[in-house]
């Protein structure tokens, strides 16, 4: 195990950010931690870290206790803020080679990671720009490639492409898959599941502070009873449609949104035709009609009966 | 040494800001030495001075005497003896002075009786205190012997009194005129130092903190391998660095202006006074950087400190006119003690243990200053870091 977090409890005042919270990480994994805003992610985070005191709990990094003096520990891992943490004063080249230095001694060595990690995130043409010049992207970028310079074995990214351009997003998405790939363990927090659905390769879902569902997407999806769900333009929505649609087979639940009739069938079974067939019998009149697979939303709002973002 | 290096960063881009003050002081320093000018400070002469002197009595030898007494310390003016011709010389300062004796003076002085010159003198003037004294000492003189012997004759009292009059003290100067106004420039070059050298330590001290003490940037070091001790060593060497280039910086300028004066050792106290000083301007800066939040904030109370503690300490206005209430609210700042040292230093005629002593005692009150902020702003850093 990278990471073995027991029953972390963590409380501001009366408020309960983290409640008996439990995670384990294994090496190799993308693990995507996903829940909504203030459900406790960068809390456990910074208790991870050990910027945090907490109340109960433990936690063991690479099978040894986190501490705020554990620096053989801390000299593994690579950080990604959810706040950009770099200095005004210093330029991207600079600010790089300031964090990377805090790993790396060596100066020849810092050079070519500095160099490298600017490759990695796209910002080679920029390294002697200060962040006051950056857009919001490349910041962010400059904030990756700052917690990653050094080649750790463990990268631990809050929310990192928050207010991120859709471009910038997936450099960002693609180089977390990268490292994965040249062998880091990555833990990932979102409020955005597509995000996570794309490159974690196992996802914890937390709300209030505790992980209420992990497992990969698909071992997620089947713990909900809903499967595929459609979605109909009606113009003439009647209360009529929806009692006879409730009454076909295999329908989980069906409801009116303005115009649009969404029906959520159950696990495994196909609804489309029955639905249509029933809307041309009836001669009811319909526009648009679409239907997707359950969304990681949908196992939020299963679970919690509310939607993932508000 | 990341952080050592990047506490050099963050003054670089702060340094716009931090010359601004060095070359207000530049300039302050070399308009002081050129346009500063030293009340008249002259060696000391017995110049002659012009007077009158009218003779009502007999030409009694004691008067005679009198006369070539005041002879080598006065020219006589001949003028027509009306009170009109007399008022007139006077005003015009053709004359000084006025001596007038009554008629019957030589009989009735010789006799021990009451009796007195008239003088007529321009008022509050330097010469006439000096011919007060010229024509005091020689009739005391005379009275002295008439009184303690009888029936000494009128020459013998003359004899006598002429070869105690002719001892004169010699008059040694130690301090030229050019030197005392050298050392007084100093003293205000070395005053007005604290104002920049004080308000660039706080800029600069607290630019770099308030960059470190940023919650993220803080979080972010909290989580890599830096030891705290490696980097508070940092900080400590970085702060000092910044000061002593700072110092440097500051009284190079004075080895320009004042030149072979700096290696007197009046020149060394001064250099060595500046020095004690920065210890605790650092301190206090140190304690501001770790209390301030905004550069809005810092410009402000680098401004509010530094003008303040020099306007009530007497560097912009001397010491001597600044009322006794804010002289003792002064001494609770470094930069009094600062400014009084200077003030000796400059001063001070002889330096021995007896007037170096009080100096050392000054700066060990800096001392005291430094160390006392220090350990208020450790126990601050202490606590914040308990709030976490
Ligand atoms: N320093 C603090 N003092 C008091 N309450 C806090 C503090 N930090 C966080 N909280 C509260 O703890 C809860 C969890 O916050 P946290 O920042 O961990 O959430 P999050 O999942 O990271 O949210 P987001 O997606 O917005 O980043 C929230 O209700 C938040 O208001
Ligand atoms: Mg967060």
């Amino acid at each position: 195990m990278v990471i073995s977090v027991k029953n972390l409890t963590k409380r501001y005042g009366d408020l309960v950010a983290l409640d008996h919270f439990n995670l384990e990480v294994g090496e190799g994994e993308i693990l995507g931690l996903l829940g909504p805003n203030g459900s406790g992610k960068t809390t456990a985070i910074n208790c991870i870290l050990s910027l945090l005191k907490y109340e109960k709990g433990s936690i063991d990094i690479y099978g040894k206790p986190m501490a705020p003096e554990a620096y053989d520990l801390k000299r593994k891992i690579g950080i990604i803020m959810q706040n950009v943490a770099v200095f005004e004063e210093l330029t991207v080249y600079e600010n790089i080679d300031y964090f990377c230095g805090l790993y790396i001694s060596d100066k020849n060595k810092r050079r070519s990671l500095v160099i490298e990690a600017m490759d990695f995130v796209g910002l080679n043409d920029y390294g002697k720009f200060y962040p006051k010049k950056l857009s919001g992207g490349l910041l962010r970028r400059l904030n990756i490639a700052c917690g990653i310079a050094h080649k750790p074995d463990l990268i631990i990214l809050d929310e990192p492409t928050v207010a991120v351009d859709p471009q910038s997003r997936n450099n960002i998405l693609e180089g977390i898959q990268r490292l994965n790939r040249e062998g880091a363990t990555v833990i990932y927090t979102s409020h955005y599941m597509e995000e996570v659905e794309q490159i974690c390769t196992r996802i914890a879902i937390m709300d209030k502070g505790k992980i209420i569902a992990t497992g990969n997407k698909e071992e997620l999806k089947a713990m909900i009873n809903s499967g595929e769900k459609i979605t109909v333009e009606i113009y003439n929505p009647e209360n009529r449609i929806l009692t006879d649609v409730k009454n076909l087979p295999h329908i989980v639940s069906a409801f009116f949104h303005d115009s649009f009739l969404t029906v959520k069938s159950e696990r495994d079974k196909n609804n489309l035709m029955v639905l249509i067939d029933y809307l041309k019998t009836r001669q009811i009149a319909f526009g648009k009609i679409y239907s997707e697979p359950p969304t990681l939303n949908d196992v939020f709002l299963e679970i919690t009966g509310k939607e993932l973002r508000d | 040494m990341q952080v050592y290096k990047v506490y050099f960063k963050i003054i670089k881009s702060n340094i716009i800001q931090l010359m601004i003050y060095v070359f207000v002081f530049l300039f302050l320093a070399v308009i002081l030495s050129s346009t500063y000018s030293d009340p008249i400070k002259t060696d000391f002469t017995s110049a002659k001075v012009n007077i009158a002197f009218i003779n009502e009595d007999e030409d009694s030898i004691l008067l005679n005497n009198l006369k070539d007494y005041l002879e080598s310390h006065v020219n006589f003016i001949a003028l027509p003896h009306n009170e009109k011709s007399l008022q007139d010389a006077l005003f015009f300062r053709q004359i000084e002075y006025i001596v007038r004796i009554p008629k019957g003076f030589t009989k009735s002085f010789l006799k021990s009786e009451k009796v007195s010159v008239n003088i007529t003198k321009v008022p509050e003037s330097t010469s006439g205190i000096y011919m007060d004294t010229l024509i005091n000492k020689y009739l005391n003189t005379a009275r002295i012997y008439i009184e303690s012997e009888n029936d000494m004759t009128e020459k013998e009292l003359i004899e006598n009194m002429n070869t105690d009059l002719s001892e004169s003290a010699e008059i040694v100067m130690l301090n030229s005129a050019v030197e005392n106004d050298t050392y007084e420039k100093c003293a205000y070059y070395y005053n007005y130092l604290s104002y920049s050298l004080f308000a660039i330590l706080i800029l600069g001290v607290s630019a770099v903190m308030m960059v470190f003490h940023n919650k993220d940037l803080k979080k972010r070091n909290n989580c890599s391998p830096l030891k705290l001790k490696c980097m508070n060593f940092q900080m400590i060497l970085g702060n000092f660095s910044f000061t002593m280039v700072t110092w440097i910086l500051m009284i190079a300028s004075s080895f320009i202006l004042y030149g072979s004066f700096m290696f007197t050792s009046k020149g060394l106290l001064f250099i060595m006074n500046s020095f004690v000083f920065t210890l605790p301007a650092l301190s206090i800066s140190y304690l501001i950087g770790n209390l301030i939040k905004s550069k809005n904030a810092m410009s402000a109370v680098s401004n509010v400190v530094s003008l303040g503690t020099c306007f009530i300490s007497g560097v912009f206005v001397p010491q001597a006119h600044l009322g006794d209430t804010v002289l003792k609210l002064a001494s609770f700042t470094p930069t009094y003690w600062y400014v009084k040292t200077n003030n000796a230093i400059a001063d001070s005629i002889i330096l021995n243990t007896d007037t170096l002593m009080p100096l050392f005692y000054n700066m060990l009150i800096m001392v005291g200053f430094a160390v006392a902020v220090l350990v208020v702003t450790l126990v601050i850093i202490k606590q914040k870091r308990g709030l976490a």
